[in-house]
């Protein structure tokens, strides 16, 4: 069955390929059944023959491409000398310097440099040691100082009662002797002799010493 | 490629400007064609095509010869119309080509042979201009592509990164707006003469 969208699809794709020239007997067949594919046909013809033969009416003269070429030549002997001039040093040409590296490469050789950065900067962080020295000092060795405190207590109480019971003896008999005599020329004063104070401590201290 | 191409490369990369000059010469009409089919100003093309060729001086040691010389150059040529239609320098108007075309001719009308053939041509052309600033810079650039330089859909989207079906898509319409654009007069001498439908088909 005739269709024209198709019919005229496959026109432009005919006139267009202009390598293929074999005849294609099918469209020549269609074209034959319908007027206004055959119009199409025409008409998209004349349009691509009219474009080709402007294309050919367009070309300059030779006039113009003398002009063309010089100005062409003038423009790349400029740009050369530009270039020249432009030219960088050696050491800007040095930093600029670049390599073009695959990718694979190129990210192979960064996962490396990641790996590698962190351990450097551990190895960074960690003091390099001196070779040990070794130095000779005397130290006293500290020894334990003993400290033996004796401490002697006077009982008090018997000592007291016995002095005070000696105190009454002895007053009684200065009494005796007092109430004896009558006579103020004779009476013995009371004193204090063998008098011993209530409580004594006695302290004895052995003090320890460093050993020579 | 020819021998002569060859040698003429190897020189112009060890800063032989005569032989880049010559590869220029041998070329330079065909991407001065496209430029200015493209751009349909002659000023714009001459800039365009001048700066296809700095462009390709600059960058001819990174040319391997795993394609043509021509095939690299258009390659450099069709980067250099993308960026130019980027580019704020773009004229837009396609008013002024007429004009610039006697320009770039350097020859004054008067001198040329005025014959029906040469004003019908010339009227022609005129016509074809006008449409193709119809397009849009994307369908021009394929249409050009296809019809002029005869590259596959394939290749035109490679180098226009785009897909082969857009591109097949702005061919078609590019064409379909051609059509509409000329006028039925200049189509009727091919109308009048009415071929036998298998001679077309077979010629194309």
């Amino acid at each position: 069955m005739h269709s024209c969208k198709e019919t005229k699809e496959r026109i432009t794709e005919l006139l267009l390929d202009e390598a293929d020239s074999t005849p294609d007997t099918t469209l020549s067949a269609e074209l034959l059944k319908c007027g206004d594919c055959r119009n199409e046909f025409a008409t998209l013809k004349a349009t691509l023959r009219m474009t080709k033969r402007s294309r050919e009416q367009s070309a300059p003269t030779e006039a113009y491409w003398n002009t063309y070429h010089a100005k062409l030549r003038y423009n790349l002997v400029h740009a050369n000398s530009t270039d020249e001039s432009h030219r960088p040093s050696l050491v800007a040409r040095f930093f600029n310097f670049s390599i073009p590296v695959p990718a694979p490469v190129a990210l192979a050789l960064m996962l490396v440099v990641a790996l590698l950065v962190p351990t450097v900067m551990r190895a960074d962080r960690q003091p390099t040691a001196p070779p040990p020295q070794i130095v000779q000092v005397p130290v006293e060795k500290p020894v334990i100082q003993e400290k033996v405190v004796t401490r002697v207590v006077y009982r008090e109480r018997r000592l007291h009662a016995r002095v005070s019971k000696r105190v009454v003896d002895e007053a009684s008999k200065v009494e005796d002797t007092f109430a004896k005599s009558q006579k103020p020329q004779t009476e013995i004063p009371a004193s204090f002799a063998g008098f011993k104070p209530t409580e004594e401590v006695k302290l004895t201290v052995i003090k320890g010493g460093s050993p020579k | 490629m020819t021998e002569n191409d060859t040698d003429l490369i190897r020189r112009a990369q060890a800063d032989d400007i005569d032989a880049f000059c010559l590869l220029a010469q041998r070329y330079a009409r065909r991407i001065h064609l496209l430029a200015f089919h493209y751009c349909r100003n002659a000023q714009d093309a001459e800039d365009l095509s001048q700066e296809v060729w700095m462009k390709a001086y600059q960058a001819l040691r990174s040319f391997r010869s795993d394609s043509s010389f021509y095939t690299w150059l258009r390659r450099i040529t069709i980067n250099a119309f993308l960026n130019h239609r980027r580019s704020t320098l773009f004229r837009k108007n396609g008013q002024t080509t007429a004009v610039q075309l006697v320009q770039i001719d350097d020859e004054p009308l008067e001198s040329r042979a005025v014959s029906p053939e040469n004003v019908y041509t010339k009227v022609l052309f005129e016509n074809v201009v006008d449409a193709l600033a119809e397009l849009t810079p994307s369908q021009r650039l394929a249409f050009l592509l296809r019809h002029y330089e005869g590259m596959t859909y394939d290749e035109i989207a490679a180098a226009m990164n785009c897909s082969s079906g857009t591109v097949k898509k702005g061919v078609s319409r590019a064409i379909t707006k051609l059509r509409a654009k000329l006028s039925p007069d200049t189509l009727a001498p091919d109308l009048d003469t009415p071929e036998p439908l298998t001679s077309l088909a077979s010629e194309y």
